[in-house]
């Protein structure tokens, strides 16, 4: 798809999502997780409600935001033989290429960027913008159920939500492969994700929990805290990735 | 303290600093970039700069110790980012004088991930990403 015609794909999905967010009137027993939302720095909150309901076994990852693996550390993640051949093999120059500057990632490494992202709540669907190549999610909480096993894979995957007390819990499958720790790791297109997103006590930020599995890649779970805070005023900007900045690095 | 020909400084950095002000991207920041090195810092004037996601890119001329002039490259992080810290597409122009600080490549090459840009009266360019909490 062109860039043209991904932002004009973004831009219906985000229009359709502020429309939601105007026409529904939100159920009072629901908290508004809509505003534009900057990753926050440093090492995420562990809210305990939301720490209380990850699956036992499953590994904390600390590389939230600006924080990168090295090479060879997956942060407890345990890797099947197919992912420890593929990281084995991965060259990291292939990355700074015309061809894969531009590369989309899955919501897996985009989510925990740092980078801002914006909610769109309504009763029916809730939008996440993400500035992060031009993403945007779309979460059902209509009651539908995922889509079939032979539906379209893409970095967004398929996304339905429901809440639970003051959390949007969202189950996301159909993720297209992509990297997880952006150091030779990947996930494929089995990979189940359920995140939690609630509001601190004071609404100034958004607290999730990004937990996944896949059983092609991995042998254990893992999860993600992450932490963003809310800025009034400010809207997600364009990202437009331009790949030619590969060139750069070699010339 | 480290030397390299055409440094001017270099310092020390904890990765705590490099935590909160290293923007990750397409390409791997660990991988690519000599955090344990410490920061480089080299004085030159800008040839190019160009303000395009996933990463800006500086070219300065930097004259050597030797009196040889090189190259010097600099990616810098997501422009969206850095126009929320005062930086625009025109915040350096070809001729400005500057010194530039850094992580330098892991594999030698004069290429680095800015941190930090400052012209040469002082004037620091944006607001550098230790100095802001949120964004």
């Amino acid at each position: 798809m062109s860039t043209a015609a991904r932002l004009a794909f973004i831009g219906l999905l985000a229009s359709a999502g502020i429309q939601a967010a105007i026409a529904a009137e939100k159920p009072a027993s629901h908290p508004n997780l809509s505003g534009f939302w900057m990753l926050a720095s440093g090492k995420p909150i562990e809210d305990p409600a939301l720490k209380a309901k990850i699956s036992p076994g499953t590994v904390i990852l600390n590389d939230t935001g600006a924080v990168e693996f090295p090479r060879g550390e997956y942060g407890g993640l345990k890797l099947t033989p197919a992912a420890e051949t593929a990281a084995k093999n991965w060259d990291s120059k292939d990355d700074m290429t015309v061809a894969n500057a531009c590369r989309i990632p899955s919501i897996i490494y985009a989510m925990q960027g740092p980078f801002p992202i914006e909610v769109f709540q309504g009763t029916e669907m809730t939008v996440i913008r993400l500035e992060y190549f031009d993403m945007a999610r779309v979460i059902f909480t209509d009651g539908r159920k995922h889509q079939t096993g032979d539906g379209p894979m893409t970095k967004v995957g398929d996304s339905i939500g429901h809440w639970e007390g003051d959390t949007l819990v969202v189950d996301t499958i159909h993720v297209k492969e992509a990297t997880i720790t952006n150091n030779g790791l990947s996930h494929s297109d089995k990979i189940h994700v359920t995140e939690r997103f609630k509001l601190s006590a004071d609404g100034k930020k958004l607290l999730a929990t990004q937990e996944f599995e896949d059983p092609e890649m991995l042998l254990n779970k893992g999860v993600r805290f992450i932490t963003w805070n809310r800025v009034e005023g400010d809207h997600v900007h364009a990202y437009d990735c331009d790949p030619s900045f590969a060139e750069n690095y070699a010339r | 303290m480290r030397t390299i020909s055409g440094v001017v400084a270099a310092g020390l950095l904890s990765l705590g600093v490099l935590a909160s002000s290293v923007a990750a991207a397409h390409h791997s920041f660990a991988v690519f970039f000599d955090n344990e090195a410490g920061i480089v810092s080299v004085r030159g004037v800008v040839t190019q700069f160009n303000f395009t996601n996933p990463h800006g890119l500086i070219r300065m001329q930097v004259k050597e110790k030797s009196g040889e002039t090189v190259e010097w490259k600099a990616e810098t992080n997501s422009p969206s980012i850095l126009e929320r810290r005062g930086w625009k597409k025109d915040s350096l122009k070809a001729g400005d004088e500057i010194i530039m600080e850094g992580w330098r490549a892991r594999d030698g090459a004069r290429y680095m991930r800015m941190r930090k840009v400052t012209k040469a009266d002082g004037t620091p360019v944006g607001i550098p990403f230790e100095s802001m909490e949120v964004r």
